[in-house]
């Protein structure tokens, strides 16, 4: 973190805490909407017969590792399961290595790094995938000729992958220090959720009252999070804790929005100096690994019979676009996985869509409440300071992958619903195929996360401050009131039961 | 700002006491927000969610 840090005072490009650079030829978020829609469109063809992503890998329960792996579409089935592995891995690297280029990275580099990134973390999914692992319902048990299972289902591999990233960067700092440059977990959650908008819009089809009741109390995430959250966790750090401003409102932003982008657009909209919104947004990364190892267990355990309270709570609690998706995809697997071993067979999809509404709500006012403070610091905290807050910054700090799922979300809903029986019938098989690269974005970002979260970083002095506000505000209040308005929006909303 | 430095000027700043509009802020977000929470959990009661 020193190399971030000492960016303030070596006038060196500035990057963030996932190593990208605040300057590059084109914004994180437009690339991550690009390749994102790229995708989609690629998975749409199957809607004109031409299958053209069939050959992405997919992992199945396995206790025979020969079998575990295939293509996610029959037609492609000759490549069998390391064919499909080996063609995932071949167009991944160069799409993403056309993004790293846009990045300014080093592509030698850039691909060395992401080649151990794919393997590793894929690898730690194969390994979740194991029957004894995954397997959830007692016909699964007998299928597999298992006595026991941890029943994790195989989105428990997401576990693993994070597990595997918190073993590297705390054990083997070197090798995570050599593999920095394809460690971007923004960036590949990013692609995942705009890819999940066409998801969730063929899940949403299904049940529209229900998606558009779950639109409007995602209302209640965005006051939750800017104006009970925020004002609140600014005055803990301010009064209980002696921070100053420019440490102060980052830190709130970080705590109560999304982590990484809102501290930097806060930061940037109050001029604080740069170090300090990354430096948060380390410490954010951080603490939102522990609660995906956390709340998901916590949400299986005591949440289980109201799903979508669980999947908005994790929305709210969890900060970083990654952790919270990534954590609701995990909610919703042990979730669905302990109504099935109950007998009751919830529809997939609906959790971790909850999840993905409340965040994307909450980032869309991220550049809203930046100039709301940006206004309010340059004329009233530093009147003296010239450089005024501008109603452009609030389109230039937008999420712009956010348009990536809106986009796909509203293209998916009208092949779904406004289209012929004969082509809104292949929408599900085609969203299918684009889902399955979603699911090896998450394990990406999951393996990225764990990557990012140097655990000594937490023994650095002065850093103990920061994370006693952080302690002090995530579990004395964020976890709990995000769990009560998630209880007074969802509870008692069920998703459709599985046909 | 290295990373040892983190902690100096953590304990070296000077204390910067809530000003007028800070209050106005954190105040005016906290009422607003409790309102507006109210009123969308009396809306959830009066038009709850259906499959």
């Amino acid at each position: 973190m020193s190399s971030t840090a000492d960016t303030l005072t070596t006038g060196s490009i500035p990057r963030r805490a996932d190593n990208v650079e605040t300057s590059p030829r084109i914004s994180e978020d437009w690339l991550s909407l690009i390749v994102g829609l790229l995708i989609f469109a690629l998975a749409l063809a199957g809607i004109a017969n031409v299958d053209l992503l069939g050959w992405a890998v997919t992992t199945s329960v396995w206790t025979d590792i020969g079998k575990a792996l295939g293509p996610v579409s029959k037609a492609y089935a000759s490549l069998g399961g390391v064919g499909s592995l080996l063609a995932t891995y071949v167009a991944l690297l160069v799409i993403l290595s056309v993004t790293a280029f846009a990045l300014k990275s080093d592509l030698k580099r850039f691909a060395l790094a992401f080649t151990a990134v794919f393997w590793s973390s894929y690898a730690s999914w194969i390994v979740g995938s194991y029957a004894n692992f995954a397997a959830v319902t007692p016909a699964d048990l007998q299928k597999f000729g298992l006595s026991w299972s941890l029943k994790l289902t195989n989105e428990g591999g997401y576990i693993f992958a994070l597990i595997a990233g918190l073993f590297i960067a705390n054990f083997l700092p070197r090798f995570a220090e050599s593999i920095k440059a394809a460690v971007r977990p923004e960036l590949y959650i990013k692609i995942a959720i705009v890819i999940l908008g066409g998801f969730v819009a063929v899940t949403a089809a299904g049940k529209l009252n229900l998606a558009s009741s779950l639109l409007l109390r995602g209302v209640a995430a965005i006051i939750e999070a800017y104006l009970i959250y925020w004002s609140v966790v600014y005055f803990v750090a301010r009064k209980w804790f002696g921070f100053n401003r420019e440490w102060a409102a980052p830190l709130a932003s970080g705590i109560s929005i999304c982590g990484v982008a809102a501290s930097i657009a806060t930061g940037s909209a109050i001029r604080a100096r740069p170090a300090i919104p990354v430096l948060v947004s380390s410490l954010v990364v951080i603490f939102a690994v522990v609660e995906v190892l956390i709340l998901p267990v916590l949400a299986q355990t005591f949440l289980w019979q109201e799903p979508l309270v669980a999947g908005a709570w994790i929305g709210l609690a969890v900060k970083t676009d990654g952790a919270a998706v990534a954590g609701g995809g995990i909610t919703e697997a042990l979730i669905l996985a302990k109504n099935a071993a109950e007998g009751i067979k919830y529809q997939p999809g609906w959790v971790l869509a909850t999840t993905a509404t409340v965040k994307v709500f909450i980032d869309i006012f991220i550049g809203v409440w930046a100039f709301i403070l940006g206004y309010i610091w340059t004329n009233y905290v530093n009147p003296t300071n010239k450089d005024k807050a501008k109603a452009s910054e609030i389109w230039q700090r937008f999420p712009k992958f956010i348009l990536g799922f809106v986009a796909t979300f509203a293209v998916g809903l009208y092949l779904a619903l406004g289209t012929p029986t004969t082509i809104a019938a292949k929408v599900p098989a085609a969203m299918g195929e684009a889902n399955s690269f979603r699911v090896i974005f998450f394990i990406l970002t999951f393996f990225s996360i764990g990557l990012l979260s140097n655990f000594r970083t937490l023994w650095q002095e002065g850093i103990g401050k920061l994370a006693a506000v952080y302690v002090v505000s995530l579990f004395g209040f964020v976890v709990w009131v995000g769990l009560l308005i998630s209880w007074l929006f969802f509870n008692g909303i069920h998703p459709p039961l599985a046909s | 700002m290295s990373q040892t430095k983190i902690g100096e000027e953590l304990r070296n700043a000077t204390a910067e006491p809530l000003l007028p509009i800070e209050k106005k802020l954190i105040g005016w977000s906290l009422g607003i927000g409790i309102t507006l929470l109210v009123v969308l959990a009396v809306v959830n009661h009066l038009f709850p969610a259906s499959l």
